[in-house]
């Protein structure tokens, strides 16, 4: 089990996060750039030092505040990827593989082979492509035998295909050693398809924890719901917002599924494999993906499926939705 | 215009008796390119005049001496003295510079040291001055009459006219070279590369010896070769400290006063030779390494 419950003095703010991730669970850290991912996966690491926390692996005391402690980063056997995966680049595919102990050849053919990277240990790590690099550093996090890993947006810069293939093949790897991972990054779509837990970290602060789906259909807060995508707050009372996600809009009225709006169509493009329309309702322009092109022009009626409601506070209020709003 | 040369228009060309230029694209992209190959034909140029310019003195130095010159310069008695000197005071010159301007280096890379600026204007300072200059100022700080001078004499040690005086004054003149070069290639490492390998379980000075080192290597051998060059030519500080004993550039120096240029000719070839062969291999090294970096 990793728990790590750390307060990190930066220039500009303090990070809190309050985290914990059994073994063979993932944690996905999700926020926008400076929010204080890395912070928290450097604190884990050893390469910052928290002001207040404790941090625990396996048992392991690796940080205490309290106790005046801090385990070095080359004893905590904690694997980090980052983005630029770090390959030594005088050291060939087999070398960077073994770096962190002597491997026996079988368990390094076996674990490259695993990898996709068997025919490349000769090789020189200028000659791989971004993918094949990011496989052999985390095979070589692996053959270290870390006892957790972290990824800091290590599938920036590849494309869709190979992420999806990249994070596969991490979630099989980490369930199989049943080691606790957490990834940070700012793309949703690669939050959830990895982690079993969403946390949600902005300017220092962990705003929301729970399961993806929970996180992204219930946000905790509007800013909440801002970050993981809903781009449109709806006035449906006098001191209530519905939030709007382009994704969970339908074409029509369905009364019976959420909140039926009435508006103009200002705007219209392709988007993907359907369109995107921005809609105004109510001196809001909403963002509506649906999958065929709408009508141009005259009064267009959109369904938004379940929307959270957020009060004068921004806080989450429970549902108290009206059947039609009318822009 | 008629049909035909409305197509040579758009082909690129001018239309005779049409008066305005042709308005066409490859028309336009010819003189760009026209350009291109008369700057690089400049550029190839210069770069030989510059090049045979800067390899003019050897140049002039092979094609003035010979062969009887050599022998009788360099089979006189104690001739080739003055060459162990110098190969031994530069031994140690770059040993010290090894020991010592490597950890400074390294230290400013890394910007670990209060003040990096001022550290770095210490380094230059010894590389802005004249070597002349060195030399004096060297006479106010480790002559005999100095704190430090005197602080040798109780150990029967002399920092001028001695050994230790000539390696003094080596490592001053190329200590800077040394020191700006291996910071470069210190800086040249990625920390994150050393962070790595930290939490692949090495120990920091581990960590230092299987990634930095070998990574910096090719950029400290440069360094080195240039400081064992500058060191070996080091004269303008030597004469003024290390009168005695003889190196290499004062025998040419003495030789050139009392005998003529004839005669210390040969002496040139033999510093040519001797401080040349460590760069050239260092290049060569480095270069090797990189290609075999790049796989």
């Amino acid at each position: 089990m990793l728990n790590a419950d750390v307060e990190v003095d930066r220039r500009d703010f303090t990070v809190r996060a309050a985290v914990q991730v059994a073994p063979g669970e993932r944690l996905a850290l999700f926020g926008p750039s400076g929010a204080g991912k890395t912070t928290v996966l450097e604190a884990i690491a050893g390469l910052v030092t928290p002001r207040l926390g404790r941090i625990t692996l396996g048992g392991r005391v690796l940080t205490s505040t309290e106790l005046r402690q801090a385990v070095p980063p080359w004893e905590r056997r904690v694997g980090l990827l980052r983005q630029d995966p770090g390959l030594f680049p005088h050291l060939s595919v087999r070398a960077n593989l073994a770096y962190g102990r002597p491997v026996p050849e079988p368990e390094l053919a076996e674990l490259a082979g695993l990898l996709g990277v068997g025919d490349l240990l000769p090789v020189m790590p200028a000659r791989l492509s971004g993918g094949q690099a990011h496989r052999v550093a985390l095979g070589r996090l692996l053959l270290a035998h870390c006892d957790a890993l972290l990824l800091d947006e290590p599938y920036t810069g590849l494309d869709a295909g190979l992420r999806r293939a990249l994070t596969d093949l991490v979630v099989s790897l980490v369930v199989a050693r049943d080691m606790p991972a957490v990834l940070v990054t700012h793309e949703l779509a690669d939050a959830q398809a990895f982690a079993g837990q969403l946390a949600i970290l902005d300017r220092g602060q962990l705003l929301q924890l729970g399961a993806p789906d929970e996180v992204v259909l219930r946000p905790a807060s509007r800013r909440v719901a801002e970050l993981v995508g809903y781009l449109g707050f709806v006035p449906v009372t006098p001191v209530t917002v519905a939030g709007i996600h382009p994704e969970r809009t339908l074409a029509g009225a369905h009364p019976g599924r959420g909140v039926v709006l009435t508006g103009a169509i200002t705007g219209c493009r392709p988007a993907g494999a359907g369109w995107e329309a921005d809609v105004r309702v109510a001196d809001t322009v909403i963002i509506c993906r649906l999958p065929d092109k709408p009508p141009a022009g005259g009064q267009f009626v959109v369904t938004v499926l379940d929307p959270p409601y957020f009060g004068p506070d921004g806080a989450a209020v429970p549902a108290a939705r009206p059947e039609q709003v009318c822009g | 215009m008629s049909s035909a040369a409305r197509a040579a228009v758009a082909a690129g060309a001018t239309v005779p008796g049409d008066g305005s230029p042709a308005p066409s694209g490859p028309a336009r992209r010819a003189t760009p390119q026209r350009v291109r190959s008369v700057s690089g034909f400049v550029s190839v140029i210069a770069a030989a005049v510059i090049w045979i310019a800067l390899l003019g003195p050897v140049i002039a130095l092979v094609t003035h001496l010979s062969w009887a010159a050599i022998r009788s310069s360099l089979t006189a008695p104690g001739a080739l003295d003055p060459l162990v000197v110098s190969v031994e005071s530069g031994a140690v010159t770059l040993a010290v510079l090894l020991l010592l301007g490597t950890p400074l280096a390294w230290l400013m890379a890394r910007g670990r040291l209060p003040f990096p600026r001022v550290w770095e204007a210490g380094v230059l300072c010894s590389l802005l001055l004249p070597p002349l200059v060195i030399g004096l100022l060297l006479i106010f700080m480790v002559g005999p009459y100095t704190p430090i001078g005197e602080l040798l004499g109780h150990l029967n040690l002399s920092a001028t006219n001695t050994f230790l005086a000539l390696c003094i004054a080596e490592v001053y003149e190329s200590a800077p070279y040394y020191v700006l070069s291996a910071q470069a290639a210190f800086g040249g490492v990625d920390p994150r590369l050393e962070q790595q390998a930290q939490l692949l379980g090495d120990r920091p000075l581990r960590a230092f010896r299987r990634v930095t080192l070998p990574l910096a290597t090719p950029g400290l051998a440069m360094g080195l070769s240039v400081a064992w060059a500058r060191a070996m030519g080091a004269f303008g500080a030597v004469i003024i400290i290390a009168y005695h004993p003889f190196g290499i550039p004062l025998q040419i120096y003495t030789t050139l006063q009392e005998t003529g240029l004839a005669s210390a000719l040969p002496f040139a070839l033999v510093l040519l030779v001797v401080a040349l062969p460590l760069p050239l291999a260092a290049y060569v090294w480095s270069a090797r390494a990189e290609r075999r970096r790049r796989g």
